[in-house]
């Protein structure tokens, strides 16, 4: 038989990868992904999904269980979640759609697929181990509404990093 | 007792095709099981159900002189009474014929299957044991009891009617036990019903009358089963008779005394919240018996010791506030239990906003509030601002195929979805947009697809997707909530004026109690558990007691009348036997307990 042309109207099988469901599944946090029904009420809720609608946890639920692993990995869209659990709270199967987004991210990270701001603030947490620093201008303008200077220290958080191995992360992060 | 001579044991291993020889070494189990102590032949043959298997046992007993078997296949709960049959037809007394489980370990799919070293292993202790058991048991002596020719029946809905009705039109006394003051359970309360849209008090009635007429049946209403013992043939059973404070056979129900009450309150019961009644009520049109009750917790009489007017205005005199509860004590052959289910409360899913938004209500209410006979006479008002909703929004599946609630599918809920929408589209509010938010559609039954088909053309709208929350706005009391129609890829905001949540179908309450009072087992969703989920559908772990209805799981009422047939039918297979053999020790142990457990 000879070979249909196909510029995008459909997705081939063979394009798709059968290994990344299960190389994700292969994380705890990502175990109830079969038992997914696809009804929508994540996406129902999904904050982001209303402003975005090309994020759409159902839609990114039913694209790992085909193995559209580029698809997913490189979509921006996975790093616009606002951790708010929506999805988990009130999934009925209790997929934990959030929990299975954060194993995407750090596959993509790992691709080096993370986007460049996400980048720069992992940096800068592992180096500080702050999420936000701090700088006299800020001192300055607590100091105009009476409030007292902080005191931020990192060095709890830099030691996790330490030993949990995150920097070591760092090192394949192309961005 | 027997003398202690030689036992002379068979031990019989079945293949069961590849099914246990294809996951297990047979010969070494047949040459280990020859050195069992008394074990004086092996043999295996292909499958030892089949004809060919049977009439070689049958062989082996007479040939070998065994006077006990041991056969080493599949489950005794399917295949036990198939081995005491073929043996007794050899010479074999029952008793002294075993089977034993290997094949659960060796089966392809089976959820306990092990490696076949392991299963050697396991198999070979298991017939040691087995064989030692028949070797060292005595004979049970059995006793012949006559079986009583009568039975009770727990619950008064359209599925222990039914099966009341068959027992008492094949001759047997039955009792018909309900706990509310009319028998007719949820059926009486659905308007209509799918898939024919027929008027659902006027085709109870024929049985709801039946049974009240029946020269056969007795009616307990107002009445719980306290306490059973016995055994099959032979129950025992207390009942306790809640006081109506109205004598039955004096009152006519003319309703006197309910037009007089100076007390109203929220009827929970019979119109699901969506209405009152008085502190003394007859609880619908076509109550069975048609007989006023005082509800003892709203009467003023009873909360303050004022009032009776209702004493002073019964023409029968039939009010009698001095009425004490009554034990009743009756001996049956069978009991059959139909306590049916309640709708899941679901003001756990919060999000949903149940018991928040008034406008947020069930089915079942619903139900009620389309029913023209209803609180509201059939109109379908907001309970907010009494206004009628111009579009309405039903969720599906809210507490059934949630891991967080109920996992199991309620299986009425899509169609009675179906139901309502047609009903009010048609005879309601034909203005009124409806829309249906569904996971799946199941419509399986017989016409059930058309029933479907017809929906959609007369307009409903139909979403395939679970809504997150409901939104209330607190100055109209109108509700809104997203849903992500996958058909386009968008969200959708739909605004209501009303929400109808389609609740869960769970065991009704006092199932676990229930339960206990009958030594009956319950399923891990709480439902009452049959023997075979496939092959004993409505028997259930003690001999006697069967049990039809949505007791057993969700069912529609086609479902339900089905099961209820098929129980009277076990209970009449084993009645009309009169006479029933059972271990003495389980009469003498029902003697020594009296009362019951
Ligand atoms: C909103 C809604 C709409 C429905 N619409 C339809 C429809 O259109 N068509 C259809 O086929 N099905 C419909 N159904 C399903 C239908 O209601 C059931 O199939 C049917 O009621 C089952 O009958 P049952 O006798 O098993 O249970 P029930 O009707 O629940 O009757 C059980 C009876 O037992 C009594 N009882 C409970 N516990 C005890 C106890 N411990 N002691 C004594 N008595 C007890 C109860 O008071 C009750 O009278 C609907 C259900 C709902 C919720
Ligand atoms: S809510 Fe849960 S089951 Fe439903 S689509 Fe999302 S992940 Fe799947
Ligand atoms: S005595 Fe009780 S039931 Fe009778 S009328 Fe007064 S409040 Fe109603």
């Amino acid at each position: 038989m000879e070979k249909e042309e196909n510029n995008g109207e459909y997705i081939e099988l063979a394009e798709l990868d059968p290994d990344f469901k299960s190389e994700v599944m292969k994380h705890e946090d990502a175990k109830g992904l079969n038992a997914c029904f696809a009804c929508g009420t994540c996406t129902a809720g999904c904050p982001i999904h209303e402003i975005f609608p090309e994020y759409d946890p159902r839609k990114l639920a039913k694209m790992v269980k085909l193995g559209m692993r580029e698809e997913v990995l490189t979509s921006p869209y996975i790093w616009y979640c606002t951790t708010c659990h929506n999805c988990e709270q009130h999934c009925p199967q209790n997929v934990k759609f959030f929990n299975i987004l954060n194993v995407l991210k750090n596959m993509a990270a790992k691709k080096g697929y993370a986007p460049n701001a996400w980048v720069e603030q992992t940096k800068q947490i592992i180096k500080t181990g702050l999420v936000f620093t701090t700088d006299e201008a800020l001192f300055k303008k607590r100091r105009s509404f009476s409030l007292p200077d902080l005191k931020l220290d990192g060095s709890k958080v830099k030691k996790i990093i330490k030993l949990t191995g995150i920097d070591k992360i760092k090192a394949q992060i192309k961005g | 007792m027997l003398p202690d001579k030689k036992k002379r044991i068979g031990v019989f291993f079945c293949h069961c095709g590849k099914n246990i020889a294809g996951g297990l070494n047979i010969e070494a189990l047949i040459e280990s099981s020859k050195q069992i102590q008394e074990v004086s032949y092996v043999v295996d043959n292909k499958f030892s159900c089949s004809e060919d298997g049977q009439v070689d046992i049958q062989k082996a007993i007479q040939e070998q002189k065994l006077d006990r078997i041991v056969v080493v296949a599949c489950s005794p709960s399917l295949h036990l009474m198939t081995f005491q049959r073929c043996g007794e037809k050899a010479g074999i007394e029952p008793q002294f014929v075993d089977l034993i489980d290997i094949r659960k370990w060796t089966m392809h799919g089976s959820p306990q299957k092990i490696a076949p070293e392991k299963a050697l292993e396991k198999s070979k202790k298991l017939i040691e044991l087995a064989v030692k058991r028949m070797r060292l048991k005595r004979l049970i002596p059995m006793a012949e009891i006559k079986t009583e020719q009568s039975a009770l029946v727990i619950g008064g809905g359209v599925a222990g009617l039914e099966a009341g009705l068959d027992l008492a039109d094949k001759g047997y006394k039955v009792h018909i036990v309900e706990r509310l003051p009319t028998i007719g359970g949820k059926m009486a309360l659905l308007y209509k019903v799918f898939p024919t849209n027929d008027c659902a008090p006027c085709i109870l009635a024929p049985k709801t009358a039946y049974a009240n007429i029946h020269p056969n049946i007795t009616l307990l209403t107002n009445s719980e089963v306290k306490s059973m013992g016995g055994y099959i043939g032979s129950f025992h059973v207390k009942i306790v008779q809640n006081p109506r404070y109205i004598e039955a056979d004096k009152c006519t129900g003319c309703g006197e005394c309910v037009e007089k009450c100076p007390v109203k309150v929220k009827d929970d019961v019979f119109s699901a919240g969506m209405g009152q009644r008085k502190a003394v009520y007859i609880p619908y049109d076509q109550a069975i018996p048609k007989k006023a009750v005082i509800d003892a917790q709203n009467c003023l009489y009873f909360r303050k010791g004022v009032c009776r007017l209702c004493e002073k205005q019964c023409p029968t005199n039939a009010i009698n506030f001095g009425q004490k509860p009554k034990t009743v004590e009756i001996k049956v052959g069978a009991i059959i239990v139909a306590t049916g289910f309640d709708e899941y409360n679901p003001t756990e899913k919060s999000e949903y906003g149940y018991g928040r938004y008034n406008n947020v209500i069930t089915q079942f209410q619903l139900a009620r509030l389309l029913d023209i006979d209803g609180p509201t006479k059939g109109q379908l008002l907001r309970p907010s601002d009494g206004k009628e909703p111009k579009r309405i929004v039903m969720i599906q599946c809210v507490g059934s195929r949630d891991v967080s609630t109920n996992p199991y599918c309620s299986n009425i809920c899509c169609m009675y979805a179906l139901k309502h929408a047609q009903i009010i589209k048609e005879m309601v509010l034909p203005e009124a947009e409806i829309y249906i938010c569904f996971i799946d559609m199941r419509t399986v039954g017989k016409g059930f697809e058309e029933y479907y088909s017809r929906t959609r053309e007369i307009g409903i709208n139909f979403i395939r997707a679970r809504p997150s929350e409901v939104i209330q706005d607190t100055e109209t009391k109108d509700l809104s909530l997203k849903v992500e129609d996958p058909e386009i890829g968008r969200l959708l905001k739909l605004e209501a004026g009303l929400v109808v949540l389609s609740c869960a179908t769970i065991p009704s309450s006092g199932t676990e109690q229930l339960s206990k009072t009958l030594g009956i087992k319950l399923d891990k969703d709480g439902f009452f558990k049959e023997m075979h989920p496939k092959l004993r559908p409505v028997e259930t772990n003690v001999r006697g007691i069967y049990i039809c209805g949505s007791d057993q799981g969700p069912k529609d009422i086609p479902n339900a009348i089905v099961q209820a047939k098929a129980a009277a039918s076990c209970a009449d297979t084993e009645l009309r036997k009169n006479k029933i053999k059972l271990p003495q020790f389980i009469v003498n142990a029902s003697k020594l307990k009296k009362g019951g457990r």
